[in-house]
């Protein structure tokens, strides 16, 4: 038996894959329906391209080889003997799955900077905005912004649009020239402009009109603060607005989620950006002997890269040889996902957003003071010994939210850069999920 | 269409759709914040929406640190800001 976790695009694409060749698998997810961040819904997925959700869906409810586990968290993996274990909880119920073969497919959530008042309730990620709209049919608010970086701020601000919300501003920090330094991914992703178009066309339709180099720099009591920045994000001139919102859905970007792979003993390596992700082979095989990992936590790259990449998994898991037409079109989606990072870096001026009371550590409310301190007063050199002496990326969230933007600010506080070893310690989680002692006693035979 | 869902946050009555998740049937009344923090007794609501975050937390039925984005409104819920 194979287990996938994750049932977005790649833990779909590899179940489906995988059952297709004769393997009995297990789809374990923690929502309560297929689809993942990517296609997330109610009774039916809507969105760009939507029939490839639907074909793919039909497929996995009709394969009588598909087990799938809804509302389950996965929180820990061990080896036993040759096999893997898989325990998740569902509510407060421990259970465990046991396999030869293991897919992760856990996927990717929206990368946050600081600002002022980014921890106010109303400022969120626009994952979190569509979350809540696609998901469970609730608006965030009547008047929305939508900022930040990267091309997901588009099917937010259209979906938000489309469901009634008016769409304050569209900030897109960047300039889309930018993209004048990719010429050959975008040649081989011509499909890409299909896509850029039907978003023109609903932006067009509902009077969205998007603004380039402009950022949210501050969010308090319904109002946000606009800025204008330069390209390596510092705050230029002084011709800030302030406009009226109920929201602000502000992300830059994703990080891949290595905690289940991580757990697993999965071998991970920094690319370009400083983004930490799993280093599989081209087969999607981990460092692990029968773990494979596809879509985002290998890599941020988009749901096409993720279906390729979940299929080529399901394929290799399932002990089949991989089409090279496959491998191919990997290649096309991996230029277009170089492209991605290229076009929408993440430039330091962030950090100079933050005043000293600004909350770095949201979990433990640790400000920029207090990280300061650490690094001047108390002469911490690196996030580690930061972290140690101010709690920053010690609380409920393991760091997932801050632990990079913590080591960003130290680094730049003592002059050095963020190893790659730092970078990759800080996603090294023992449990994924909160459990109490009890069940982890009770669990257990 | 589906029976309402029925459950108390701090005390208030609250009804939703079947499937609507905690924070969701919460927001949608208007109320936006879900808790306040330890330290700094801020209001907090959700800010991932996906379980990542962990600033949603209420106590459900007696137990703590449950995500509100997550678990889905079940009728007679207690759901508290804090134990």
């Amino acid at each position: 038996m194979i287990i996938v976790i994750g049932a977005g695009p790649a833990g779909l694409a590899a179940a489906e894959a995988a059952a297709r060749n004769g393997s009995d698998v297990a789809l374990i997810d923690s929502a309560p329906r297929i689809g993942g961040q990517y296609w997330r819904h109610r009774t039916e997925v809507s969105g760009y391209r939507s029939d490839r959700a639907e074909a793919l869906f039909t497929k996995i409810r009709a394969s009588r080889s598909i087990t799938y586990i809804s509302e389950a968290s996965v929180w820990s993996i061990e080896r036993d003997g040759t096999l893997i274990r898989v325990n998740y909880l569902q509510g407060t119920t421990e259970s465990s799955l046991t396999a030869e073969k293991l897919i992760i497919a856990t996927g990717a959530y929206d990368r946050s900077l600081p600002f002022p008042g980014w921890n106010q309730p109303g400022s969120m990620t626009p994952g979190a905005a569509q979350a809540l709209y696609k998901g469970h049919g609730v608006l965030a608010g009547k008047r929305i912004v939508v900022a930040g970086t990267g091309p997901f701020l588009l099917p937010v601000a259209t979906a938000l649009a489309e469901a009634g919300v008016e769409i304050v501003g569209l900030y897109e920090a960047h300039s889309p020239l930018r993209w004048a330094l990719s010429p050959v991914a975008l040649i081989f992703n011509l499909s890409k402009f299909a896509e850029l178009i039907y978003y023109w066309r609903l932006l067009a339709k509902h009077g969205i009109r998007p603004q380039f180099g402009q950022v949210v720099t501050s969010f308090a009591d319904g109002r946000a603060t606009i800025s204008h920045v330069d390209s390596d994000f510092q705050v230029k001139g002084k011709r800030a607005q302030t406009v009226e919102v109920d929201a602000v859905a502000v992300g830059w970007g994703f990080l891949p989620d290595l905690t289940l792979g991580g757990i697993a003993g999965c071998r991970q390596r920094v690319v370009s950006d400083g983004t930490t992700v799993f280093d599989v082979d081209r087969n999607q095989l981990s460092s692990q002997p029968n773990v494979w990992i596809a879509g985002e936590a290998t890599g941020i790259g988009g749901a096409d890269l993720s279906l390729l990449e979940g299929e080529i998994a399901g394929l290799a898991a399932s002990g089949h040889e991989i089409p090279s037409r496959l491998r191919i079109k990997r290649y096309a989606k991996e230029l277009f996902a170089q492209a991605l990072s290229r076009s929408y870096p993440i430039r330091d001026g962030w950090k100079s957003w933050s005043n000293e009371e600004t909350v770095i550590c949201r979990c433990e409310e640790v400000t920029l003071a207090n990280i300061k301190e650490s690094v001047v007063e108390l002469g911490a050199e690196d996030s580690r010994t930061a972290k140690l002496f101010t709690r920053a990326g010690m609380g409920l969230c393991q760091g997932r939210v801050c632990s990079r933007n913590v080591a960003e600010i130290v680094a730049g506080l003592t002059g050095c850069s963020v190893s790659d070893e730092e970078r990759i310690a800080s996603s090294n989680r023992p449990i994924a999920a909160p459990i109490s002692l009890g069940l982890l006693g009770d669990g257990k035979k | 269409m589906s029976e309402k869902i029925s459950f108390t946050f701090n005390g208030i009555q609250v009804q939703c759709e079947p499937g609507q998740s905690i924070a969701a049937a919460v927001i949608n009344t208007g109320t936006l914040s879900l808790r306040t923090t330890r330290f700094g007794e801020e209001p907090r609501s959700i800010f991932c929406g996906i379980g990542i975050c962990f600033d949603c937390v209420v106590v459900v039925d007696g137990v703590a640190n449950q995500r509100a984005c997550l678990v889905t409104a079940q009728s007679g819920m207690k759901v508290e800001s804090r134990s």
